[in-house]
């Protein structure tokens, strides 16, 4: 508004200069007759009375137009500063009617890469954020269709496993069943027989093992992986693991020592969760380290818990190797796993299990000196009493 | 003697439940399925089997239906349900019926046999 009227004003002060400028050339023009008239002696008084006032006249004509001057100064100067505060309004206002539509994409984003596909924004603001927004809802909408469509291949790979590790299991009770068969009658087999039969048995108990562990991951995935907590003595628990591992122990010299704080107070765990975790861990401790290794299982009370301990002082774990050890199929070195005969599942197992029971394992180790694995439990609430195993019993349960 | 009824679709697994059980000294009896299970058994029968070892899932009919329908009738014998699932709590576990155990497969046949011990002792 002010503006235009600077400009006006502008407009009008220029005009009126042109005015100015004409007047004052008429007024010269008359001074200059009546001086020529007064030269010439004619009419000398009245010459002399148009010259004064002529004079007169252009300095009231030269007020009159610095005072113009003054007006259209101040005129076009207001002009100029209310334009620039309309300007700093209009971009304002540009501003918080992008801001509003901007933050709402910028928390939709944020809630997209959280894993939250259903995410949309509301398109709205101008015209550049609403189409920012409805490019975003596009994208999501493709994101939403990608995710179930994987969702959809997991809950298939998952049921496959779980159904294949069923369905191989009845092979592998024969396969296993009618060599144990043959091992009965022994004596009546020759040496090689034997060595023979061994190896299928042994094959037999890792394909067992990795069956086992590929179901509860499975089963992991699915989110159908269970445990029944119940308040539980850890002292005869560790013991019995401890006497469980002693004979593979025993057969390479290494020795397996236990050193558990008397009075543990009461875990909240399901033991058979407890112990395939143990017996993992301290199977691991054997076969990573060499003969005549020592290994140690060692349980304490702490701030968090009950803290298990496994330390073996075998060759460690590289820190590459370290951060991955808790991940399925990762395995020791090549050539150490030669000889060791784990499935690479056992960890990331072990992991899940203790995270099931709202606990956490975590690994200490060097190169050359050794590693010390560490579960830690939550005790029982206080006042609880140990619990007796609930539903029939599992009878003949393969090997873990 | 002491009579054990198996029941597994499966003429391997049979066969070789057939034969430990055998070398035990037990007399075994087979069926391939629940059908004949139920049709085989006689609840309140003196000279019916000491002990049923029946696979969990049949064709026809399951070890577990056959069980169910068997107790309905007022069989008190005890039962061994076999199960390909790793842990008997989340195989379809029945928890009405009274079932003295659950073997999983692949079998570990010194704790079966111990187990069959156990039961059939107990009834004779």
């Amino acid at each position: 508004m002010l503006t235009a009227a600077a400009v006006i004003g502008v407009g009008h002060f220029i005009a009126q200069r042109q005015d100015y400028e004409n007047s004052i050339e008429r007024s010269y023009q008359a001074e200059m007759a009546a001086r020529v008239e007064f030269a010439e002696g004619n009419r000398a008084g009245a010459a002399r009375r148009t010259i004064a006032r002529e004079e007169a006249n252009r300095a009231e004509l030269r007020n009159s137009i610095s005072e113009d001057t003054r007006n259209t100064a101040i005129l076009v100067g207001g002009g100029l500063l209310a334009g620039l505060i309309g300007a700093l309004l209009l971009f304002a206002g540009l501003i918080a009617s992008m801001r509003r539509p901007l933050e709402a994409l910028v928390d939709a984003a944020g809630r997209l890469a959280a894993g939250d596909r259903s995410t949309r924004v509301e398109v709205g603001g101008p015209s550049e954020t609403a189409t920012l927004g409805k490019a975003f809802n596009e994208m999501a909408t493709e994101l939403e269709l990608e995710a179930s469509e994987r969702d959809q291949l997991d809950r298939m790979k998952d049921e496959f496993v779980l159904t294949a590790s069923h369905e191989l299991r009845s092979p592998l009770t024969s396969v296993q069943g009618f060599a144990e068969l043959l091992m009965l009658d022994r004596d009546s087999l020759t040496q090689r027989q034997v060595e023979t039969v061994e190896i299928i048995l042994d094959n037999c108990r890792h394909l067992v093992r990795l069956l086992n562990d590929l179901l509860d991951l499975a089963r992991s995935d699915a989110g159908r992986l269970t445990i029944r907590p119940r308040p539980t003595r850890l002292t005869p628990l560790l013991e019995d693991v401890v006497r469980t591992m002693r004979a593979q122990t025993d057969k390479s010299e290494q020795t397996l020592t236990e050193n558990i704080e008397p009075d543990l107070p009461l875990v909240e765990v399901e033991p058979d969760r407890i112990r395939q975790i143990l017996l993992n861990l301290l199977t691991n401790a054997h076969e990573y380290s060499p003969e005549r290794a020592s290994i140690q299982l060692t349980a304490r009370v702490a701030d968090t818990g009950v803290e298990i301990d496994v330390i073996d002082n075998g060759p460690g774990i590289p820190p590459a190797q370290m951060e991955h050890i808790f991940e399925r199929f990762v395995r020791g070195d090549a050539g150490m796993t030669q000889r060791v005969g784990g499935t690479g599942l056992g960890l990331a197992i072990s992991k899940s299990l203790v995270e099931l029971h709202g606990g956490t394992i975590a690994v200490d180790s060097e190169v050359g000196r050794g590693s010390t694995f560490r579960v830690t439990l939550p005790v029982a609430p206080p006042g609880a009493v140990e619990a007796p195993q609930a539903g029939p019993r599992a009878i003949a349960e393969g090997p873990r | 003697m002491t009579t054990v009824l198996v029941a597994d679709d499966s003429e391997t697994i049979l066969l070789l439940l057939r034969t430990r059980l055998e070398l035990a000294g037990y007399e075994v009896q087979t069926a391939a399925d629940g059908q004949e299970v139920t049709e085989r058994v006689v609840p309140g029968s003196s000279d019916g089997p000491d002990l049923l070892l029946l696979d969990a899932m049949m064709p026809r009919k399951s070890g577990i239906e056959a069980l169910r329908e068997l107790r309905a009738a007022g069989l008190e014998t005890p039962a061994l349900i076999v199960s390909a699932h790793q842990d008997p709590r989340d195989a379809d576990a029945p928890t009405d019926l009274e079932i003295s155990g659950y073997v999983t497969k692949p079998i570990d046949f010194d704790q079966l046999l111990d187990a069959v011990a156990e039961l059939t002792a107990k009834a004779a």
